[in-house]
């Protein structure tokens, strides 16, 4: 007897193509594959196609390896799949698209703390330096 | 027997892919049977036996010949691969962002692995192509070649190869390093180079004889002008046709050199080639002639026995 109940839920309806992280790995060990998958889908569960991979532990030499299936992906994109924001900071960094605005803010802010920091640093040296000298001095 | 040509007309020296340079090299290499199908370390099977006619023995000794060809077949000598050191954007503002590389690979199917796009992102917001080691490690990482590994195998250092050509291994080592290295990579030339010094140093040149490295290796001394302890060791083979070959090749090479233009007013043939290159260009002229003389004294006693009823 052929399951009809299976071959109604195929179609989804208002739901969309995502590119997006699906967790894997394990205890500690995090590894995500980049993957094209219906919206409405649990996040690790059956994918539509895997379309490549991101290590975000980095190796004995320094690095955080993506791999990226650019044809596939140009493909999902061009059938009207929406990445992510992770997967769109991933493609901006690597060239593939523009850089993501969140990417920028968060180095400008990144910027601006570290200015302040050191501003609040340099007061503080300054009137420890002239705490030490008034003591020499006197 | 190969004539004297004149080098190529249009200027250019000859290549290792030459057709005719690649002929000379085969006909050197040589084809022998027991030695290309030695048995090669693989799992235990029992052996199968064939009843043949003669007739199918031959065509079973051809198909043989054939395979023997293949796995003859020269690995390429490629010149050194030049650094990559292409910036593709430089973005300052990125500087504080990430504290290591991001290295982003294509891993598109069907794009031959020269072509692949791998980038790598720095700290300090550069984007840059990776760099030959870069690259080889990241496709040996997403399309792993059976033998090879992610980081090369300490059998490539000095100290560890002095030992391996001690135990007179040339040509497992040269194997492995066409499995693991790329043809124009400098690991690749630096071992290749280490072997055939070893190898001419010490006159081991029949360990490669038959094997797909002996072109590559008679290249290399005909580049370095180093031919003497190979003209020599071909001479105590009584090889003479091979030798012929091999200064016809070293002419071609070096076409301006003296041995090469009085070979050339002479027309000589064989041993006589020999001869004038033992007079003008040879370093080691003592040791070929006295080679000469004796392979010369052992043909006439061979031709006068054969006479003498």
């Amino acid at each position: 007897m052929v399951h009809l109940s299976s071959l109604l839920l195929k179609h989804y309806h208002g739901g969309h193509v995502v590119i997006r992280l699906a967790l894997g790995g394990c205890t500690n060990r995090p590894f995500y594959r980049i993957v094209a998958a219906y919206n409405k889908r649990a996040r690790d569960s059956k994918h539509i196609e895997q379309l490549g991979s991101f290590d975000p532990l980095p190796n004995i030499y320094n690095e955080k390896l993506v791999s990226l299936n650019f044809e596939r992906i140009k493909y999902w994109i061009a059938c009207g799949a929406h990445p992510t924001k992770p997967v769109a900071r991933l493609l901006g960094l690597s060239g593939f698209f523009p850089l993501h605005p969140m990417t920028v803010t968060k180095a400008e802010r990144l910027r601006k703390t570290a200015g302040q920091k050191e501003a609040l640093g340099a007061p503080g040296e300054v009137s420890e330096e002239a705490s030490e000298s008034k003591p020499e001095t006197a | 027997m190969p004539g004297h040509k004149k080098c190529p007309t249009d200027g250019r020296s000859p290549q290792f892919s030459d057709e005719e340079v690649q002929n000379i090299l085969t006909k050197i290499t040589g084809l022998d049977l027991q030695k290309a199908f030695r048995p090669v370390k693989q799992e235990l099977k029992p052996p199968t036996y064939r009843l043949m006619t003669d007739a199918q023995l031959a065509q079973a000794t051809q198909k043989a010949i054939q395979i023997a060809k293949e796995r003859l077949k020269m690995p390429p000598v490629l010149p050194e691969r030049k650094p990559i050191d292409d910036v593709l954007a430089e973005d300052k503002f990125l500087e504080g962002l990430e504290t290591v590389k991001y290295v982003f690979t294509d891993i598109t199917y069907n794009i031959p692995h020269r072509e692949r796009f791998i980038v790598i992102r720095e700290p300090g917001g550069t984007l840059r192509k990776a760099t030959w080691e870069e690259r080889d490690r990241m496709v040996q990482l997403y399309f792993p070649r059976e033998g090879r590994r992610l980081t090369p195998p300490p059998v490539f250092k000095e100290e560890n190869l002095m030992v391996v050509f001690l135990q007179d291994r040339h040509e497992d080592i040269l194997d492995l390093c066409l499995v693991q290295f790329e043809p124009d990579s400098p690991d690749y030339r630096r071992v290749h180079k280490l072997t055939y010094e070893d190898i001419d140093k010490h006159g081991k040149y029949d360990l490669l004889r038959s094997t797909r490295h002996f072109g590559g290796m008679v290249w290399y001394l005909v580049n370095g002008k180093k031919i003497d302890g190979l003209l020599i060791d071909m001479i105590q083979r009584d090889l003479i046709q091979d030798t012929a070959s091999v200064i016809h090749l070293y002419h071609m090479l070096h076409p301006r050199g003296s041995s090469a233009k009085e070979a050339g007013e002479q027309q000589a043939q064989g041993i006589d080639l020999v001869k004038i290159f033992t007079r003008t260009e040879s370093q080691k002229a003592g040791y070929v002639e006295l080679a000469l003389q004796a392979y010369q004294e052992t043909s006439t006693e061979r031709s006068a026995q054969s006479s003498s009823p």
